[in-house]
């Protein structure tokens, strides 16, 4: 009899079904994924069986059968839950030292030496014995995780459950956070959700989640082995196959070599399987011509300070004509604060500014220019009252387009990104996905020269990023536009050209990700060399 | 103008449809202008009045008799003056009355009796004008021979009543309250929800951003203050309207622009609604306890009579007043439109030099 088991489990809120009758049984000593975008229902699934949401089905642990939160209060004892957000957990006015002992209090452990030497070896684990006066509103993202983390565990839970631990963190505390994982592996049983593919390695199971149902679950290799009959490598057109980075997935056969597989083409196939072929997506030229300098952007020595802290530091980049830039770093690396300054959202302290070959040095300067760049903010920041026709016919408004080119041009983007049925519903009532792609038709609606996008993948599901990219690959060769893109997935700096990366406001890397692979031939993904970089880096 | 056009058009659209606003503001100018209209009494009503009659005098009876519903209940007789206390202390009562045990003998020989009066203070408006009615029903009845009648007209409030000038002001305090929050809210709703940013990298002009914005909230306020006139103040209350209608709305509409330029302030400071619910505050309440609204000018302390002339509402409640009650004219009012419009001026240009340091 397994520790955990899962039967038939079923999680509605009002006309929502979160999750969709889910059966698992997993045992002590493993850790077990579940994988998938936001709304997949991860968190209602760990939230059933943590006994804090209404479910229907039955969960037995150690032989003790639950059907209620009210019956799930008897295993709570045995049980550490981390909710998803960085730092919820924690109190943003208690230090790191404090936090511990209010956990040790709240949960009523014995102050014992054995306790004492547990909460030490925990704090060196995450490496903050040396911050225990550190107050946690002024922890970083990935020390937030950390103590998060060790303060769910100084009880020693049985069941361990992770809402997204690593999202938002960066790649260095990541790798930490699963360190401690795996050092107090054998004791429990962990429960994982992630959206990062690339840690499911580090699972004995995973289970990836789509539109609340597992599609699929086993070892990670066992999957990705379940995937290769049907991945093939290039491309082809065809109705019922999908293809993406150059690679191609089709349920039939296709005159072409097969390829490995990843986890991500699991979801591919899913889509196949259940008929839900993404709309093809294809972008108009446009609508007139525009002659672009070959440097579209140039920063030179660009610094900006809040106080003592510097967030970005001396930073020198170029964007040239018809490139990906990608911007990456961990939070609060600067990433956000250099678009802003690029866009004027932020002063600049210190350094030079010039877009497309025009020096930027006051708020007059940017007039002319603003016609000329589209911008789409972290999380897709549209008007929720308005549908999305309301919500477009107003930026093609302020953007001083006429009407009937604006209407025309609407309905065009509309069908080319493939959310015309969509145009009249509200943006709370959509997927993430087209929310995705209906602020970049905002953004590109003036048909800019340049596009800032910040963070515009995070949290969207795998195919509705594959199509996000195709989009800008797209816009890219038939409009000739620039993209500076910030992102928190390593394995979308593939798709770009060329990669900065920047280290606590200071630029690490700036190189074209061909040349990188061609440097550093041992890595398997970019991930190895970022991470490379980023330790050699010391700060 | 397009680009006045759609904000102006956009903020209305979002205002409609986000029904928790839209019944916030409904409620402010409906019910709660109701309640405060009725709920906010000023003459004594039900008072529990005690009494000890030590000396089972005719005379107190008949004092007692004077007082009765609607100002007062039926008077409660206690035993001894310590029960009567401990039933105040207790709230049972608020006054109490002692007839000593002389009384009767005294009042014969004209020896000024005494009547010691208990007051709960605590509700202290009530206590002090119950205390007066108290003395009138005394002085009239120890006053045999008048020396003097009085003969009081009430002018402009023929019944006294209190109701529909309650209701009236509890209106303005709500325009000043709304009128500074809503146009905040349209500012750093943006700012929340991240819009904002993305409104800074269109090529529309920031004036006439700013300025479709404001307009949308003044004319949101508009329809609300029609709403409060129409059904409570003019139709419940009966307030009469002597004076002219657009007096007063023109009135109310440069009122409103002082009150969007406070709003633009608000909005440049703040980077949540709940600033803005916090800076609101801070700045309505001493616009609206400086204004003579609850409390007469004249009875401030010297310097804050001075203080309440760079209050708007001041202006807004005096001339409104002068509006309704007096039926004062067009020729009479400038004072109070100039002094709007001038502290209007002051406001909005403060405001909009503000938010526009945004852009």
């Amino acid at each position: 009899m397994a520790l955990l088991h899962v039967s038939n489990l079923h999680v509605q809120y009002k006309e929502t079904i979160a999750v969709d009758n889910i059966s698992f049984s997993a045992d002590q000593g493993e850790i077990v994924g579940f994988i998938g975008a936001d709304g997949a229902g991860k968190s209602s699934l760990f939230h059933a069986i943590a006994g804090v949401v209404p479910f229907s089905g039955e969960i037995s642990y150690h032989n003790y059968t639950y059907h209620s939160p009210k019956e799930a209060e008897k295993i709570k004892p045995y049980l550490g839950l981390m909710p998803q957000g960085l730092g919820l957990v924690l109190y943003p006015e208690l230090s790191v030292k404090e936090h511990l002992e209010f956990f040790i209090d709240i949960r009523n452990l014995k102050k014992d030496k054995a306790l004492q030497q547990y909460t030490e070896e925990l704090l060196h684990m995450a490496g903050l014995a040396k911050f225990t006066d550190r107050l946690a509103k002024h922890l970083s993202g990935g020390m937030k995780q950390k103590l998060s983390l060790i303060c769910t565990l100084v009880h020693r839970p049985q069941l361990l459950i992770l809402d997204e631990p690593t999202t938002g963190v960066d790649p260095v505390s990541r790798r930490e956070l699963w360190e401690i994982l795996q050092h107090q592996k054998e004791h429990s049983l962990t429960l994982f959700s992630t959206a990062y593919m690339d840690e499911a390695q580090r699972m004995d199971r995973v289970h990836l989640m789509h539109e609340a149902k597992v599609i699929a679950q086993g070892t990670p290799d066992s999957l990705i082995q379940s995937a290769k009959p049907y991945t093939y490598e290039g491309v082809y057109e065809c109705d019922t196959c999908i293809s993406f980075q150059n690679r191609t997935y089709a349920l039939s056969t296709l005159p072409m070599p097969h390829a490995k597989p990843t986890l991500e083409s699991l979801f591919f196939i899913n889509a196949l399987q259940h008929n839900a072929i993404p709309p093809k997506i294809s972008i108009a030229p446009r609508s007139k011509p525009l002659d672009i300098p070959p440097i579209v952007m140039e920063a030179k020595g660009l610094t900006k300070r809040f106080g003592d802290f510097v967030a970005d530091d001396h930073i020198d980049m170029q964007l040239q004509r018809g490139e990906i830039l990608g911007l990456l770093g961990a939070n609060g690396a600067g990433k956000t604060t250099f678009i802003k300054m690029l866009l004027g959202l932020y002063p600049i302290d210190e350094g030079d500014l010039y877009l497309l070959g025009k020096k930027i040095s006051s708020a007059k300067d940017r007039e002319d220019l603003k016609s000329k760049i589209g911008y789409m903010s972290q999380n897709f920041a549209l008007y929720k009252d308005m549908s999305i026709k309301e919500n477009l016919l107003y930026f093609a408004n302020l953007h001083h387009i006429p009407l009937s080119i604006a209407l025309t041009k609407i309905d065009e983007l509309a069908s080319s990104l493939g959310f015309a049925k969509y145009l009249h519903s509200l943006p709370k009532d959509l997927p993430l996905g087209i929310n995705q792609r209906f602020s970049l038709a905002a953004a590109i609606l003036h048909e800019p020269v340049v596009l800032f996008l910040d963070e515009p993948t995070s949290g969207v599901d795998t195919i509705a990023r594959a199509q996000f990219w195709d989009l800008l690959h797209q816009l890219k060769n038939r409009w000739q536009i620039s993209i500076l893109i910030t992102t928190h997935y390593m394995s979308e700096a593939n798709f770009c050209d060329r990669v900065v990366v920047l280290k606590s406001g200071k630029k690490i890397v700036d190189e074209r990700v061909d040349k990188l692979f061609e440097q550093y031939p041992w890595a398997k993904s970019f991930e190895d060399i970022f991470f490379y970089l980023y330790q050699k880096e010391k700060t | 103008m397009r680009v006045f056009y759609s904000v102006f058009m956009k903020e209305i659209i979002t205002f409609l449809r986000s029904w928790g606003l839209v019944a916030v503001v409904l409620y402010s100018f409906t019910l709660d202008v109701y309640i405060a209209g009725s709920g906010l009494v000023i003459t004594p009503r039900n008072v529990t009045v005690g009494y000890v009659d030590e000396g089972n005098s005719i005379t107190a009876q008949k004092i007692l008799a004077k007082l009765h519903p609607p100002e007062f209940q039926k008077p409660k007789r206690f035993l001894s003056q310590k029960a009567l206390l401990d039933a105040i202390f207790d709230k049972k009562i608020m006054v109490g009355i002692i007839f000593p045990k002389d009384f009767e003998k005294k009042l014969a020989n004209h020896d000024h009796p005494q009547i010691p009066i208990y007051l709960d203070s605590t509700a202290a408006s009530q206590a002090y004008i119950t205390l007066v009615y108290l003395q009138n029903i005394l002085l009239d009845f120890s006053m045999s021979q008048k020396l003097f009648d009085l003969k009081i007209h009430k002018l402009f409030n023929q019944n006294s009543d209190s109701k529909m000038f309650i209701s009236f002001v509890e209106m303005l305090s709500v325009i000043t309250m709304l009128g500074i929050i809503l146009t905040a809210i349209v500012f750093v709703k943006e700012k929340e929800d991240g819009t904002w940013d993305i409104l800074l990298l269109t090529p529309a002009k920031s004036s006439h951003i700013i300025f479709a914005k404001a307009f949308s909230q003044v004319t949101i306020m508009l329809g609300g203050i029609i709403i409060a006139l129409g059904f409570v103040v003019l139709e419940v209350f009966q307030a009469p309207l002597n004076g002219s209608f657009w007096a007063f709305m023109l009135l109310s509409i440069l009122y409103l622009l002082t009150l969007a330029g406070i709003g633009l302030f608000i909005a440049a400071a703040s980077q949540t609604i709940m600033q803005v619910a916090q800076l609101s505050m801070l700045i309505a309440m001493p616009l609206i306890f400086l204004s003579g609204a609850w409390t007469p000018i004249y009875s401030m302390p010297t310097f804050l009579q001075k203080l309440s002339l760079i209050s708007p509402l001041r202006y807004y409640i005096e001339g409104s007043e002068s509006i309704f009650f007096r039926g004062t004219g067009w020729e009479d009012l400038w004072g109070y439109f100039v002094g709007v419009t001038i502290l209007g001026i002051i406001t909005f240009w403060y405001g909009y030099k503000k938010i526009g340091k945004l852009f």
